[in-house]
């Protein structure tokens, strides 16, 4: 891996930096809109065609806002918090094979999966230090609920994203991805559904919203940032939202790899990588759309109750089925 | 015997000397005089003859030299009055909550407004008017005008230390954390200091008046017929039922009989007022256990009646269509035709919510069991409407004190035994297809006549008490004429005021992620002006900044 | 937790998903109104006698006689009434009708008042 242009074209452009923040503005909108039409109403729909430069506007003008940091707040983490919660996020999508190999070029390494799944936890930490960093009552009580709720879906959510490394045979991104000749999600589609509601609990949406619930807490742990700082607190929030589809897409869905592919392979693995992401995030829209939000002890009983337990057997399961899987495949034993 | 008789005839065998005077003006309604000192045994009298009774609200009027205070009750299917006097040099009354605990907030309005002191009241403290008001300046009584306050140097734009809000201890790991004025939870302002344990409640205060435009003096400035527009805009979601009260209260008190189409005609317009109502909250609640699509789609549904409305009254919202003397217009056989359409339209996605409403599993995990108020304790303290109605009590007005067309159409009174969150909103779902039957039931037999007749400005030397069941329970206005057109008093008794001290009762216990379901199915309905809260977490002052100061520090800020 | 079972609300989101909004895209499309919808009024020079009834019964206070070529006549604040249309009502020679003009916001306050003169006033420039 040599530091030369590429590299840092490839870091800071596609499929880096750049890239991962234009898909995150568009997520946001399709998110939006998708929400809208099943609510029956329209989104955005003005700022530009189809209301696609919303999210893009949305952002530019929290840039413009005030910055007010609260007198008694801790300045220097109220001040890094929101930073450092979206680079780790947009780390942690760096490492995705997005055009056949991630960011840097290679193909990832062993375990890659789980420094990946370290990094988001480290996020949510700092995400749980911005809200308490606020000194503000609701803020900080959005933040202990960030934490609460992860211990009420962590240790599911790790379990099931390890289950494709069964079949797989490797905890490596790129090989999850390359060996899914049939998608995982109809392979082990019990892992798959499981996944999806640790997944949403992971992303704080309906029914999973606690930490911030707008009509309990005003805004939970991002209450008392405002300006540059909240712009952070929502993007982190919304590319926490593409990591989670990335993932998703990459573990269950096959990652960039389709059915069809013309000539220059790369443009067409970026093709149907978003494309997954899309599908993945209307899915999640939709349980968001149709559910209340759970109380904290209701998802703490249901993860010690249900959760944890069913992932176990799921994943005991997928371990037994290995071989059977593999014969679906017609791969070699 | 008569209702009302009965309840005269008891308070008078019972108290015998101690009763100057009793009346009967009307059908279920009584008015009995006492002697002063003597309010408190005819209160009790009452309560021990008729265990189902409650209190409705105190008014107090200031008739020179003295105060008149008035309690009103509704026991044994009549509203009795009970009437005493305080001189005004030495206003004190002895309190009656420990015999009625709901009378608590009655006592501290007249408090604020009039100055009467109410001796062994357990928190006698300001309601409406704000912390900074000057002591003796009572808004309420004939020798106050708003000059007076203003030389006296009150300005809502100086900061004011308010003392320590809470009465009791509280332990070093009990946390104060403040809802309100603003706030997203709230759709309208109020402030509530919430004592928490982690995430239970331990208790909390509420803190009403943010809405308070002093509509009751303002009323006594204007004509009657004015007063019907004044008193429309109390509220803006039941408007109907405000402007409707008032007229059958003017109406009662010249002893005007209205033609039987304009009783019908009310109704209609009453009862789509209620859909309305009880869609938008509906919605709300949803909103508030984070159930957004439902929000959505009920207020995509509410938009059918406000339809309807605006094409019978002229305007979505504010209906402004009863008048004293019947109402301003007249329904057509065409929209009547469309009214019916829209409303079977409406039905079926009632059905429809209602197995969502029942069934959903995140929604009733987080509205069944929470926020219980048991039957006895409901009674106690005297709450109205579907908050009543969802704890087992049976009081809806149109049913036992019926007004307008209710004595003629048929309809069903809702009663959910639970007393949840839960029960207060489907008690509201099933409200929506009863008014629905109702409705149509009026539409089709209307009675043809005139639907208004013209009355007189002045109006005579008596008074009146009328009560409706709005859409949030129990409305009570009692007017009281002086011969000229311009209204002696003009009392309002609002639901939500009535079920604000259940709140109290049902969010103890509950989970901070509760109490905005609770809420909702409270269906609080309060307005404001401008006021923030602040508690200092160092060493525990609390006080309120004003609007400049507020600015003044931001201006600090800049660059 | 119970398992997230629920037919009627998926199906429902799912039949949204796929149809017309219900969002009325005002300005673009503007509502149909019913006739008697109170709108801003409309007064007529020539049927006014002076009378003042309107600006007496008011609720508002919100009409104000002015004088108009020696005669008194009534000057609608916009801004304080509040469209109860007792003024209308009351008249007796019907010189205040209605309309279901709304389209009242500007941002003078000078603009919202309906002067007897007439004229049309409080119209946004569009």
């Amino acid at each position: 891996m040599s530091l030369g242009v590429p590299f840092f074209f490839r870091v800071l452009v596609f499929p880096g930096f750049l890239f991962v923040l234009l898909i995150t503005l568009f997520c946001d909108w399709f998110e939006r809109k998708v929400m809208a039409r099943m609510q029956n109403r329209m989104g955005p729909s003005y700022t530009g065609p189809f209301g696609i430069l919303q999210p893009f506007a949305d952002y530019v003008k929290l840039f413009t806002k005030e910055d007010i940091v609260p007198r008694h707040a801790e300045r220097f983490l109220f001040a890094v918090s929101p930073i450092l919660s979206f680079s780790l996020f947009v780390l942690s999508v760096f490492y995705f094979p997005f055009d056949g190999v991630n960011v840097f070029s290679n193909a990832g390494f062993e375990g890659d999966l789980l420094l990946v799944l370290a990094i988001v936890t480290f996020a949510h930490f700092t995400l749980f230090l911005s809200g308490w960093s606020s000194s503000n009552p609701y803020a900080g009580f959005g933040a202990i609920r960030i934490l609460t709720q992860f211990v009420g879906y962590d240790i599911p959510l790790l379990i099931l994203a390890v289950s494709p490394s069964l079949i797989a045979r490797s905890l490596s991104l790129a090989k999850i991805a390359e060996s899914q000749l049939i998608p995982f999600a109809l392979l082990i589609p019990w892992i798959f559904i499981l996944f999806l509601i640790a997944l949403q609990a992971e992303l704080e949406e309906d029914p999973f919203d606690i930490p911030h619930a707008d009509t309990e807490l005003v805004a939970g742990y991002g209450t008392e940032f405002s300006g540059r700082k909240f712009a952070f607190i929502r993007l982190s929030k919304d590319v926490q939202i593409v990591f989670g589809a990335v993932l998703t897409a990459n573990l269950f869905l096959g990652g960039p790899y389709g059915p069809v592919l013309y000539g220059s392979p790369n443009i067409w693995f970026t093709f149907w990588f978003i494309l997954k992401i899309l599908f993945v995030i209307v899915i999640l829209q939709l349980v968001k759309a149709v559910c209340a939000r759970l109380r904290l002890d209701h998802v703490l009983r249901a993860n010690w109750r249900f959760m944890v337990p069913v992932a176990l057997l799921a994943f005991v399961l997928t371990a037994l089925y290995s071989p059977w899987a593999h014969f679906l495949m017609g791969v070699p034993r | 015997m008569k209702p009302e008789e009965e309840v005269a005839s008891l308070i008078q065998g019972k108290l015998q000397s101690s009763v100057i005077g009793v009346k009967t003006p009307g059908p279920r309604r009584a008015d009995i005089m006492v002697k002063s000192g003597f309010h408190r045994d005819a209160v009790s009298v009452l309560l021990e003859g008729f265990p189902q009774t409650m209190i409705s609200t105190i008014t107090a009027l200031d008739l020179g030299d003295e105060i008149e205070l008035d309690y009103h009750f509704w026991c044994g299917r009549t509203e009795a009055t009970i009437r005493t006097e305080v001189s005004k040099s030495r206003p004190e009354i002895e309190t009656i909550t420990d015999i009625i605990p709901g009378a608590s907030l009655y006592e501290r309005e007249v408090f604020d407004l009039l100055g009467v002191i109410f001796l062994g009241h357990p928190d006698l403290s300001r309601l409406v008017l704000p912390e900074g008001w000057p002591r003796e300046q009572y808004p309420l009584r004939k020798d106050w005008s708003p000059e007076l306050t203003e030389r006296s140097g009150f300005s809502e734009n100086k900061p004011v230390k308010v003392g320590t809000v809470w009465a009791g201890g509280g332990g070093g790991s009990l946390v104060s954390v403040v809802l309100g004025p603003q706030h997203p939870a709230l759709h309208e302002p109020e402030r509530f200091l919430f004592k928490l344990d982690g995430e239970t409640v331990v208790d909390v205060e509420p803190r009403l008046g943010y809405a308070h435009r002093g509509i009751e003096k303002a009323a006594e400035q204007l004509m009657f017929f004015q007063d019907v527009h004044l008193v429309e805009r109390v509220c803006g979601i039941c408007n109907v039922a405000h402007s409707m009260c008032f007229c059958q209260a003017v109406e009662s008190l010249g002893e005007i009989e209205v033609p039987a189409r304009a009783e019908y005609l009310r109704t209609i317009v009453h009862e789509l007022n209620r859909i309305h109502s009880h869609l938008l909250l509906l919605g709300i609640a949803g909103l508030e256990v984070g159930f957004e699509s439902l929000f959505h789609y009920l207020w995509r549904d509410r938009e059918i009646v406000l339809d309807l409305t605006e094409r019978l009254t002229g305007n979505r919202v504010m209906a402004e269509f009863s008048t004293i003397g019947g109402v301003r217009r007249d329904l057509n056989p065409i929209l009547a035709n469309e009214i019916k359409k829209g409303l079977s339209v409406l039905k079926g996605r009632m059905r429809f919510y209602k197995k969502v409403f029942s069934v959903d599993p995140t929604f009733t995990a987080r509205t069944m069991g929470i926020g219980v108020l048991k039957e006895h304790e409901a009674l106690k303290l005297s709450v109205v409407g579907p908050i009543a109605r969802g704890s087992g009590l049976e009081i809806d007005v149109r049913k036992h004190d019926p007004y307008a067309a209710y004595d003629e159409i048929p309809f069903e009174e809702v009663i959910y035994k639970e007393g949840d969150s839960w029960a207060r909103l489907m008690v509201r779902l099933d409200e929506v297809a009863e008014s629905i039957d109702v409705i149509t039931h009026a539409v089709d037999n209307l009675p043809s006549g005139p639907y208004r007749i013209r009355v007189s400005r002045r109006m005579p030397e008596s008074e009146a008490l009328s009560r409706i069941e709005a859409p949030r329970g129990e409305l009570l206005h009692f007017v009281r004429g002086n011969g000229t057109a311009y209204p002696e008093r003009v009392k309002i008794r609002s639901p939500t005021l009535a079920n604000i001290i259940s709140f109290r009762q049902m969010i103890k216990g509950c989970y901070v992620a509760d109490i905005p379901a609770v809420l909702a199915s409270l269906d609080p309905c309060f307005s404001c002006t401008d006021r923030m809260a602040f508690v200092d977490v160092k060493d525990d002052r609390r006080w309120i900044w004003s609007m400049n100061e507020i600015k003044a520090r931001r201006e600090r800020k800049e660059p | 937790m119970r398992r997230l079972e629920l037919p009627q609300m998926i199906k429902e989101v799912a039949v949204a998903l796929f149809s017309k909004p219900f969002t009325r895209q005002y300005p673009f499309s503007k509502p149909q109104l019913p006739e008697d919808f109170r709108g801003r009024q409309i007064f007529h020079p020539e049927r006014c006698i002076s009378c003042g009834l309107c600006a007496r019964d008011c609720p508002a206070e919100a009409i104000e006689m002015i004088e108009v070529s020696d005669r008194e006549m009534p000057m609608i604040h916009l801004d304080s009434c509040i469209f109860c249309y007792i003024c209308v009502e009351n008249c007796p020679r019907s010189a205040l009708t209605g309309s279901t003009f709304y389209e009242l916001a500007s941002p003078s306050k000078q603009d919202l008042v309906l002067k007897p003169d007439g004229q049309e006033t409080g119209q946004r420039g569009d």
